[in-house]
């Protein structure tokens, strides 16, 4: 049977009327139209589904969507503020840390977990950090680089 | 489709839907993803705990221990002061469960009622004799986890039980937790060890070994035990009870490893884990030692 | 001097925005109107006879608009080289993946459901998982037709063994027979897999008889005209567009299930989507990599010069030919190696199995058979009591020396790519115990194919390039502004690309062959100077100055040494908007092969030379942990010769991709099969990809000179030669630690298996 429920995603509340099973990629890429989390593997194994959960990373792929009622979540979709991207967002670009782009999303937020409990990485440290999202295409440098390019910008501004 | 779902805000709430026949949800990182594997379909009828403050928070007891709430999460264990300077094995274990998303959602009683021979944190429980407190709506039991896991997926939990706390007695020494791992995160234990000890003057007082991914079920090795117990804490010692551990254990061949292969690393990595608790209980702060680590010093 | 584009800012990708806020839309992202959820039935058996197939309890489902077996589709046998297998499972299935019936429903749960109702009978036959099993004497035969299947007439094919190549130079006997010292090993690789991170997808929808397909293949031509040929219709009527795709590898490259899909929405009369979960992207589609058995000798003088190479090779070509028959040639170069060998005996097989079809997948043949050759080479070494990067400085090709075919390789920098490369590392410095450095070079080709592509430069003077290439992720597509800029003398940010749409764009080859930037670069230049000349023709006019004195810089069309007198390149398209049109086309000939010398070898399909090939050599630093036998690699140095590098950020990015993806095949990645050649790992927690805390910091150097016969003023192949040389650099350093592995991937078993030893 469905419930009834709000999912509170990027600042809006939307309502949803959803089945216990559906997890909340499942929701937000369908009900909410907002496919920008990827489905990437079928064993939570691949961090492409990777959200903010009260602003700590989580598997979307494998988190029921009714459990995130009350909670605030956060996809790349709503990285970007005002129509200008964010630093993390800007960086990835400028220091080849996209290619295919479809491990991105996720990349993206578990990096801005990371930054926002920890505005100092030092590399190793990114590298865990990131460790839960895979990327076939960059070997991951470009995307180590383009976070500590992004701390360093958000730490002069 | 008929799956049913409902959001407990009290224990009692929880505990009454348990009794109806429901299942327990906390973070799902062992449930849910075991439905996307296909291991086992979702429960037809699910309750959510996460709501349950009183399953939540880590304090001190009167005995000196600790009383951990099923709902506390890897991440939180392994930034626990108490945690990390007495029952250093269990923050060792946290610490390298799955990746960083698994360790913010994954919480400890889940870990523990998936009861898997692979799982980090029960070889840590079940050297500091840690206690699992199950409710339900007849009343309250205490369990010691090492008699609470009962086989592969198995416990003996009954289903209208809910686990709601852990508690460690006190504890002295130091231990370790170590585990083979063919990647740096994202991974589960190939073998797994863990050790914890007392001093006696500057050998070793009491020990208590255990370990993972070696046996149906995780177990301690009693014979692993009485070789340290009493002994100069030394390479010799340490290597009798390594092998000791190696001889217990019951390895499967499987896509990670062949039996052979685990026996031989279960010595290793027993003798890795003891080595470090012994070292921690003398004061050192010895990190986790992480196969093939640049950082890996003065390893055998 | 390696020709590196420094001076040009850094240049962001125009897919670059949609991908960073979500907002670009992947094929599974994609929804139609009234859309159904496609499911496939797959075998249940590796082997086996097709009695009968009962989909009436599937079709009764409520929910249920489809279900299609081969009775359902036009009776027609396809395949690239060979002709030997049919959409469905027709009579015999022959892998585990193989495709029985396809569903289409209006909810995935009831397509899933449907799939489930389809009851199949079966003759279970013996399975072969075990390539040289296949080819031994009494071996069940896998394909009972395949002597009338038809396909291309040079590929030699005998039973299982479905095509032989062999390379033949000199005297091989005689020069082993008086050669100082004769070494022979053998190694084995794993099958692997090329693992995007998107697992594939395809959407399909009908317009009376035109159907558009939105595929994840990097393709399109190929994959129309698959359709065209599988479903009998006009090429004209099908439209392949790709969405951004989420990673290729070759995992993506050829024909896959574009028809099924098409012929779902055909059947159902709505739209049809199917999307693969991981489970399916490992086992079904026919393009993972091969399992290589190598056989190696070598007879070498005491001075370190190689005077012969004999080999046997059989590669693993699974249950159907796919691309693979031109993998026994090309796997024959591969263990010739970058090298000056004068006499020369390679006999390669590629034999059926019943296990997921191989193809091409990033450098096909080449990572798996340079870390064989890499590694015997380290052994021939010992044996001769030389360093390995002596060894090789000793033997390695330099201009003026011939391959193992004859050709004669010109504007190379092979010597150059070792020499970086082991300074970089600073090889030789004393290491810490249990760690050691490991040398690799190899070698890859560009692939000349035909190409097309239009360039528009509108009203306002900004431009469109329109072409049929597709973008893998690895930036060759969104380059190709920085080449019309360049004739143009405007900025790449004028431009806009149409891409990967088979209705807008000249035929391309697609995303295979490190092509894109050779071939369509190659026609966006031809098709830019086109729109140059136009302009040149307006100018000359309005400058009324002749168009050889003119020059086209910083947007202007101006007069050479008197830069004041000019016109804004926008004037002029303003001028001709009104009037003509400034469109350009180009198509770029495709060079042609260099010579070489094939009396004496057979099984040529196209390998034999090589045209303008990339030299790379991969230097490692790795620590061995003894006990356990897992291996960490901390550095890697990586020296390229690609000619001119057109886009350092991506060719960087090339690099550091497939060196990652070279330490995940030296050490993680490997499909265990059962004996019946059932995959036992098709998922990630036990097809184990590097993580971002595995893969170490990588050093890039490009080396070399521009190679006129390669792409747009010299530029050479870049994005498959990176995960060619590291598995092999990993081996060698294993090797001075633990011994030498033989077999890929080097697990920590394996690892501590051979310090046993």
């Amino acid at each position: 049977m469905r419930y009834d429920a709000i999912l509170n995603v990027n600042g809006t509340d939307f309502p949803v009327e959803i089945e216990p099973h559906r997890s909340l990629l499942s929701v937000v890429r369908t009900e909410l139209g907002m496919p920008g989390s990827k489905e990437g593997c079928d064993d939570s194994e691949c961090g492409a589904c990777m959200m903010l959960l009260d602003g700590e990373p989580v598997n979307s792929c494998s988190f029921l969507a009714l459990q995130a009622q009350g909670r605030t979540i956060t996809t790349v979709e709503g990285l970007a503020g005002n129509g200008e991207l964010h630093p993390l967002q800007r960086q990835f670009l400028a220091q080849g840390g996209v290619q295919c782009g479809f491990c991105t999303p996720g990349m993206l937020i578990s990096a801005k977990a990371l930054l926002d409990r920890n505005p100092d990485p030092g590399e190793d440290e990114i590298r865990i950090a990131l460790s839960g999202n895979l990327c076939r295409c960059t070997g991951y440098q470009g995307i180590v680089r383009a976070v500590q390019a992004a701390a360093q910008e958000m730490a002069g501004a | 489709m008929s799956a049913t779902y409902t959001a407990a805000a009290t224990l009692p709430e929880a505990l009454a839907a348990l009794a109806g026949g429901a299942r327990p949800v906390a973070g799902g990182t062992d449930l849910v993803v075991g439905a996307r594997q296909g291991k086992a379909p979702l429960p037809d009828s699910l309750v959510a705990i996460h709501g349950l403050e009183e399953l939540r928070g880590i304090s001190e007891t009167s005995g000196g221990g600790l009383w951990i709430g099923a709902l506390v999460s890897h991440s939180e264990l392994v930034a626990h002061p108490a945690v990390r300077d007495r029952y250093t094995a269990l923050a060792d274990a946290s610490a390298i469960v799955g990746s960083h998303a698994t360790r913010h959602v994954g919480t400890l009683g889940g870990n523990v009622m998936n009861a898997s021979p692979a799982m980090e944190t029960g070889g840590p429980l079940i050297c500091f004799g840690a206690e699992a407190v199950l409710a339900s709506q007849s009343g309250e039991r205490r369990v010691a986890v090492e008699s609470l896991l009962t086989g592969p997926g198995r416990t003996d939990a009954r289903p209208d039980e809910l686990l709601v706390a852990i508690e460690l007695p006190a504890t002295a020494g130091g231990s370790c937790y170590a585990r083979l791992e063919y990647r740096r995160q994202m991974e589960i234990a190939v073998v797994g060890a863990t050790c914890s000890v007392t001093l006696d003057g500057s050998g070793v007082g009491s020990a208590r070994v255990a370990i993972t991914a070696l046996t149906p079920r995780i177990v301690r090795v009693p014979a692993a035990e009485a070789a340290l117990a009493g002994s100069d804490g030394g390479a010799d010692a340490v290597q009798a009870a390594a092998d000791a551990a190696a001889a217990a254990s019951q390895p499967i061949s499987d896509v990670r490893a062949s039996a052979d292969y685990r026996r031989a690393m279960a010595a290793v990595i027993a003798r890795r884990a003891i080595a470090a608790a012994v070292a921690r209980a003398r004061g050192s702060s010895e990190s986790v030692p992480i196969p093939a680590s640049p950082a890996l010093h003065g390893a055998d | 001097m390696a020709v590196v584009e420094e001076k040009r800012q850094p240049f962001i990708r125009q897919d670059g925005k949609d991908k960073v806020t979500g907002l670009g839309r992947y094929t599974a992202d994609l929804a139609r109107t009234g859309m159904l959820h496609a499911r496939f039935r797959y075998s249940d058996h590796p082997h086996a006879r097709v009695l009968r197939i009962d989909t009436s309890a599937a079709k009764a489902l409520p929910g249920v608009f489809a279900v299609l077996t081969q009775d359902d589709v036009p009776d027609v046998r396809y395949g690239g080289f060979v002709e030997d297998r049919t959409l469905f499972a027709k009579d015999v299935v022959r892998f585990e993946g193989e495709v029985i019936a396809a569903v289409a429903a209006i909810t995935q749960e009831i397509a899933d459901r449907a799939v489930e109702l389809i009851q199949v009978d079966y003759e279970p036959l013996p399975a072969i998982s075990d390539p040289e099993q296949a080819l031994a004497p009494g071996a069940i035969l896998i394909h009972e037709g395949w002597e009338g299947y038809g396909g291309n007439e040079d590929v030699v094919r005998d039973g299982n063994d479905g095509s032989h190549s062999t390379i033949k130079k000199g005297d091989v006997e005689a020069a082993l027979a008086s050669a100082d010292e004769v070494v022979k090993e053998r190694y084995v690789a794993d099958m692997s897999h090329a693992v995007p991170i998107e697992p594939r997808a395809i959407v399909a929808e009908w317009q009376g008889d035109k159907v558009t397909v939105w595929t994840s293949t990097q393709v399109p031509f190929i994959a129309r005209s698959g359709v065209a040929t599988t479903l009998q219709m006009p090429e004209a009527d099908v439209r392949i567009i790709v969405p951004y795709l989420g990673g290729g590898f070759g995992g993506k490259c050829d024909f896959h299930y574009e028809a099924h899909v098409a012929a779902l929405a055909r059947a159902a009369r709505r739209p049809v989507r199917l999307v693969f979960t991981r489970r399916e992207e490992f086992v079904a589609p026919d393009h993972r990599r091969e399992g290589q058995v190598l056989e190696l000798e070598t007879g070498v003088m005491r001075d370190g010069t190689i005077v012969a190479r004999s080999a046997r090779l059989v590669l693993d070509n699974g249950a159907y030919a796919g691309d693979a028959p031109f993998f026994p040639q090309l796997a024959a170069m591969m263990a010739v190696g970058p090298y000056r060998v004068p006499n020369v005996w390679v006999d390669a097989h590629l034999a059926y199995t019943n296990t997921t079809p191989s193809g091409s997948v990033r450098a096909p043949t080449a990572p798996q058979a340079c870390w064989g050759l890499e590694l015997h080479m380290d052994a021939v070494a010992e044996r001769i009591g030389l360093d390995p990067v002596e060894f090789r400085r000793r033997n390695i090709v330099r201009p003026g020396d011939e391959t193992a075919t004859k050709q004669v390789l010109e504007t190379i920098a092979a010597a150059e790519s070792l020499e970086r490369a082991v300074e970089m590392i600073g090889y030789g410095r004393e290491l810490p115990p249990d760690e050691a450095f490991g040398v690799a070079c190899g070698w890859w080709p560009t692939f000349a194919q035909p190409s097309g592509a239009h360039v528009k430069l509108h009203g306002d003077g900004s431009g469109t390039i329109v072409t049929g290439a597709q973008e893998c992720g690895t930036g060759s597509v969104m380059a190709l502004p920085l080449l019309a800029a360049e004739v143009l003398g405007m900025r790449p940010e004028q431009f806009t690309v149409v891409y990967q749409d088979t209705d807008a764009g000249p035929w391309d080859a697609g995303a295979s062959g490190s092509q894109t930037t050779t071939n369509n670069g190659r026609a966006v230049v031809e098709a830019a100077v086109d729109v140059r000349n136009q302009l040149l023709e307006l100018a000359e006019e309005v400058l009324e100055a002749a168009r050889a004195d003119l020059e086209l810089v910083d947007g202007r069309v101006r007069v050479k040494g008197s830069p004041s007198t000019g016109v804004d390149i926008t004037e002029l398209a303003e001028k001709a908007a009104g009037d003509k049109l400034l469109l350009g086309r180009g198509s770029g000939a495709p060079p042609a092969s260099p010579d070489c010398d094939i009396s004496g070898c057979t099984g040529r399909l196209g390998s034999e030379s090589f045209l303008a090939p990339t030299f790379m050599t991969h230097a490692v630093r790795c620590k061995v942990d003894r006990a356990t036998g897992v291996v960490r690699v901390l550095e890697v140095a990586a020296a390229h010769d690609s000619g001119r590098v057109l886009n350092p950020v991506g060719a960087n990015g090339q690099v550091e991709g497939g060196v990652a993806m070279g330490i995940g095949m030296a050490l993680t990645e490997g499909s265990q099969l059962s004996d019946d050649g059932r995959q036992l790992n098709p998922y990630l927690l036990d097809y184990k990809l590097q993580t971002a805390a595995d893969v170490p910091a990588i050093e890039v150097e490009w080396v070399g000179d521009p190679d006129p016969t390669a792409g747009p003023n010299g530029a050479k192949a870049v994005a498959e030669p990176p995960c060619v040389p590291t598995p092999g650099a990993v081996g060698n350093a294993i090797a001075k630690v633990a011994g030498r592995v033989h077999s890929l991937p080097m697990t920590p078993a394996r690892v501590w298996e051979a310090m046993q030893r």
